[in-house]
């Protein structure tokens, strides 16, 4: 059937453009999320200006007003130190996004090379390499993110550090299964044929055949290095106090469980809302590109 | 007249992609009676297989009856309910695949497979029986598709059985019920020529022992002229000509189905093209070749091959899937390293970047980066000879030209461009370096036959032009015929018959020449009757067995 899709549009002279946007705007999951995305990108960007009290943010302590109930001046209420939440999980989703801009963009590029190299080499490049990442992939993420904080400093960076230290591997297994199997096709060998050197059929001709396992891969691991970032700072190994962050503001609310029960449930609200978009979109893109996963 | 046992009238099918919907069926309409053999013949994209689709009732969701009635025995069978019409399958028709490969679950037994089918069937027709029970009607079906070691085949798994062997199990499972139509989707297409041969023979048998009617889905004439008494001939979803056979055959009234006549190569007759023998020196040597796969004792894949190709000619080396021929052409291309032997090219060394050799694969589709337009697949290889980016738009316009696609076609990707089209790419990059052979590893087997003519009269002209050597792969004797200067025979690694295209094929002395010969389905009566004559002692010592 496949060939008779593949027919049937190239007949009528339909661009690659139109055929993707056409099967992304079908696709109700892939909409959504990246409407979600969207929101977030805003309202992280914009921060300072859309939220009521951007002070609230640094170490603004006001008594009279802590512990308060949602209301119409403070949509998800106020913290033991009577900070609006609302303002604070806006800004905690800077963090969230640099967290996955930090651990993602080293991670998926480092991972990709790697995978590549070790499915198109094969031989003993390609052993080290899975050997490599087996290994890595054996140890507990959590116990490794733990050692690495406890070795240097618990900030954001080290966090960062931590989980990128694991997450390259996934990337790298997965690039390499598919970069192993592209490198068998006949237009490889005919580029090698044409006198391609291995830069050239590395990141000119598979690469490109893998931009769709990437981006779906990427977005959807984009939703656990958030949980996994909002873990480590629940843990105490995230960002420092006062600067908000989605996981050390459910740790620190959940001592009032479950009398100030918006103190947990707002900023895990979040977690879960950007969460969802990441997983919304990542699963819309697998349905768009065909992508086993 | 009697009812017909199928009959479609006025159907009317389109698709809807991308938010479009386009008809690919007009006002198809066409009757099969029981007993009669119908093929139902056309090129890609020419709705064939959806109109089988339709009958069948396994037309993909994105595809839409708008009218049209499909009689079976007299009963309007898209009236009926969903579960009734389900009922139809495998009883009043059933489907041969094409597929024999991918159509088993290679993990399950060959007999799971049967069984599954017959239990399924049995429950949807309330019948209780045993296992033991179902396995004496498997045996049974099994014999009549010439599989009588029943045991053998059922505690097979998919991959242990040979490509006859399995196509004739997927006969076997359409019989199971007893249907009144069988539906033969392109069977035997991904199989060898004897063992195409072989499967239509079967079915031709069991048509006429099992009284059943047949509609036949082909693009091959000559599979047509072999099983089918009347011939309904389809082109981009209209149905262009019907008639019987014969009359289709040897006096075509569409213009269509006379253009798809001409573009049959033919094996014997006035219309065969012969090519000059060249007379030149020798360009390609090779002495005393053998490659063996793996290690001891390893598959021998080439044993003792020697042959000479001469500067300027087209040497086609024949043979069956697995007699080695491919394997002559790597080690050629300095892509595999032979066990023992020399292989030695008699021309000036090429300049830095420059290959004397280069490659033509089979499927345009596979051998073209997805993700890459015209322009970047030309320009690599012109790159990688020094080429700075004036010389080269200038030399991937002359390409353009030379493989005769617009210019317009340089920003397009590989899924916009239609068979045809891509091999001419292909072609276009194999040229770009100026090499001085190319090998071509059956060019056109994954082309409709009247690209296919297109594609070898631009091989033809280039050659002519350019001055170049073609050593041509391929099983496709009847093409080799008119294609080649010289040919050689293959079988399990040997080369068993060599000479002049037109005195090997006027008297081929080898037997498996013979065979192959014989087994090529051919167009006219008259050709038929000047294949070789094979012996039965002959065909089960050098074909590969298909029966069990």
């Amino acid at each position: 059937m496949a060939d008779m899709k593949m027919l049937d549009a190239s007949d009528r002279g339909l661009s690659s453009g139109y055929m993707m946007w056409y099967r992304f705007s079908r696709n109700p999951a892939a909409v959504i999320g990246s409407l979600i995305l969207i929101s977030i990108v805003i309202l992280a960007v914009f921060a300072p200006w859309l939220t009521p009290y951007p002070k609230h943010v640094g170490a603004v302590v006001d008594f009279r007003a802590r512990h308060l109930p949602p209301d119409a001046s403070h949509w998800f209420g106020t913290d033991k130190a009577g900070r609006d939440i609302f303002s604070r999980t806006v800004f905690g989703l800077r963090v969230s996004l640099l967290l996955v801009i930090g651990v993602l963009g080293i991670s998926v590029p480092v991972g990709t090379v790697l995978g590549l190299i070790a499915g198109y080499f094969g031989g003993w490049v390609e052993k080290l390499i899975t050997g490599l990442t087996n290994v890595m992939l054996a140890m507990p993420p959590l116990v490794m993110a733990l050692a690495v904080s406890n070795l240097l400093e618990p900030t954001l960076t080290n966090a960062m550090i931590a989980i990128t230290l694991l997450w390259w591997t996934w990337h790298a297994r997965l690039i390499y299964s598919v970069s192993k199997s592209i490198a068998s096709e006949d237009y490889i060998e005919a580029a090698r044929l044409a006198g391609a050197g291995p830069l050239h059929i590395l990141f000119r001709e598979i690469l490109p055949n893998c931009m769709a396992v990437i981006s779906v891969k990427t977005t959807l691991d984009a939703a656990f290095v958030i949980l996994f970032g909002a873990t480590l700072s629940f843990l105490g190994f995230g960002v420092k106090p006062p600067t908000p962050d989605l996981g050390s503001m459910v740790a620190d609310g959940r001592q009032f469980m479950p009398d100030f029960w918006w103190e947990v449930l707002c900023p895990g609200a979040m977690v879960f809302y950007v969460t969802l978009g990441f997983n919304l979109l990542g699963d819309g893109l697998r349905d768009m590109f065909d992508v086993e996963n | 007249m009697a009812e017909p046992l199928l009959s479609v009238d006025k159907l009317n099918v389109s698709f809807a992609t991308y938010g479009r919907s386009r008809q690919v069926l007009r006002n198809v309409s066409f009757d099969v009676a029981a007993g009669e053999r119908v093929a139902l013949i056309g090129e890609t994209g020419s709705g064939k297989s959806v109109t089988a689709k339709a009958i069948i009732g396994t037309l993909p969701n994105n595809a839409a009856i708008s009218s049209g009635t499909i009689r079976f025995a007299g009963q309007d069978i898209m009236a009926l309910p969903k579960a009734d019409r389900e009922a139809l399958k495998g009883t009043a028709f059933s489907l041969i695949m094409q597929d024999p490969l991918s159509s088993f679950n290679p993990v399950f037994k060959i007999g799971t497979h049967l069984d599954d089918v017959m239990r399924f069937a049995d429950k949807r027709n309330g019948v209780r029986a045993s296992k033991a029970e179902r396995r004496i009607r498997i045996e049974a079906v099994l014999r009549r598709v010439q599989l009588a070691d029943a045991d053998r085949v059922m505690n097979a798994y998919p991959s242990e059985l040979s490509g006859g062997m399995r196509q004739r199990v997927l006969i076997g499972l359409a019989l199971l019920h007893q249907p009144k139509l069988l539906i033969a989707d392109e069977p035997g297409t991904a199989l060898d020529v004897t063992t195409q041969d072989e499967i239509l023979n079967l079915i031709n048998t069991l048509v006429k022992e099992e009284n059943m009617a047949l509609l036949m889905i082909t693009h091959n004439l000559g599979v047509v002229r072999k099983v089918a008494d009347r011939v309904v001939v389809m082109h981009h979803g209209d149905i262009v000509e019907t008639g019987p056979c014969a009359e289709i055959l040897s006096s075509p009234k569409a213009a269509y189905t006379q253009a798809l006549l001409e573009a049959v190569p033919p094996l014997y007759g006035p219309r065969v093209t012969n090519l000059p023998q060249s007379g030149r020196a020798p360009i390609v040597t090779i002495r005393g070749l053998n490659k063996i796969f793996g290690k001891r004792p390893g598959f021998h894949a080439i044993r003792d091959v020697d042959l000479t190709l001469r500067e300027g000619e087209i040497f086609g080396l024949a043979g069956e899937s697995g007699s080695g021929k491919t394997s002559i052409a790597r080690i050629i291309m300095e892509l595999s390293r032979a066990t023992s032997g020399t292989v030695a090219i008699d021309a000036p060394a090429p300049g830095k970047g420059r290959r004397l050799t280069q490659i033509v694969y089979q499927n345009p589709g596979t051998s073209l980066n997805p993700k890459r337009t015209v322009k970047q697949t030309l320009s690599l290889p012109l790159t990688s000879i020094g080429m700075d980016s004036e010389r080269r738009e200038a030399r991937m316009a002359e390409l353009l030209d030379l493989v005769r696609l617009p210019q317009s076609y340089m920003a397009k990707y590989p899924h916009e461009l239609s068979g045809g089209q891509k091999q001419r790419v292909a072609i276009a990059r194999a040229l770009a370096a100026e090499p001085k052979i190319l090998i071509l590893d059956e060019p056109t087997a994954a082309l409709d036959v009247s690209v296919q003519k297109t594609v070898i009269e631009l091989l033809v002209q280039l050659r002519q032009d350019l001055g170049l050597t073609y050593l041509m792969i391929s099983h496709d004797l009847s093409l080799m015929r008119n294609f080649c200067s010289r040919i050689a025979v293959m079988l399990r690694g040997e080369i068993v018959e060599e000479g002049a295209t037109p005195e090997v094929f006027a008297d081929p002395k080898h037997p498996y020449t013979r065979a192959l010969i014989a087994a090529i389905p051919v167009v006219t009566d008259a050709e038929e009757l000047l294949k070789p004559v094979v012996t039965e002692e002959e065909r089960t010592r050098f074909l590969v067995k298909t029966t069990a």
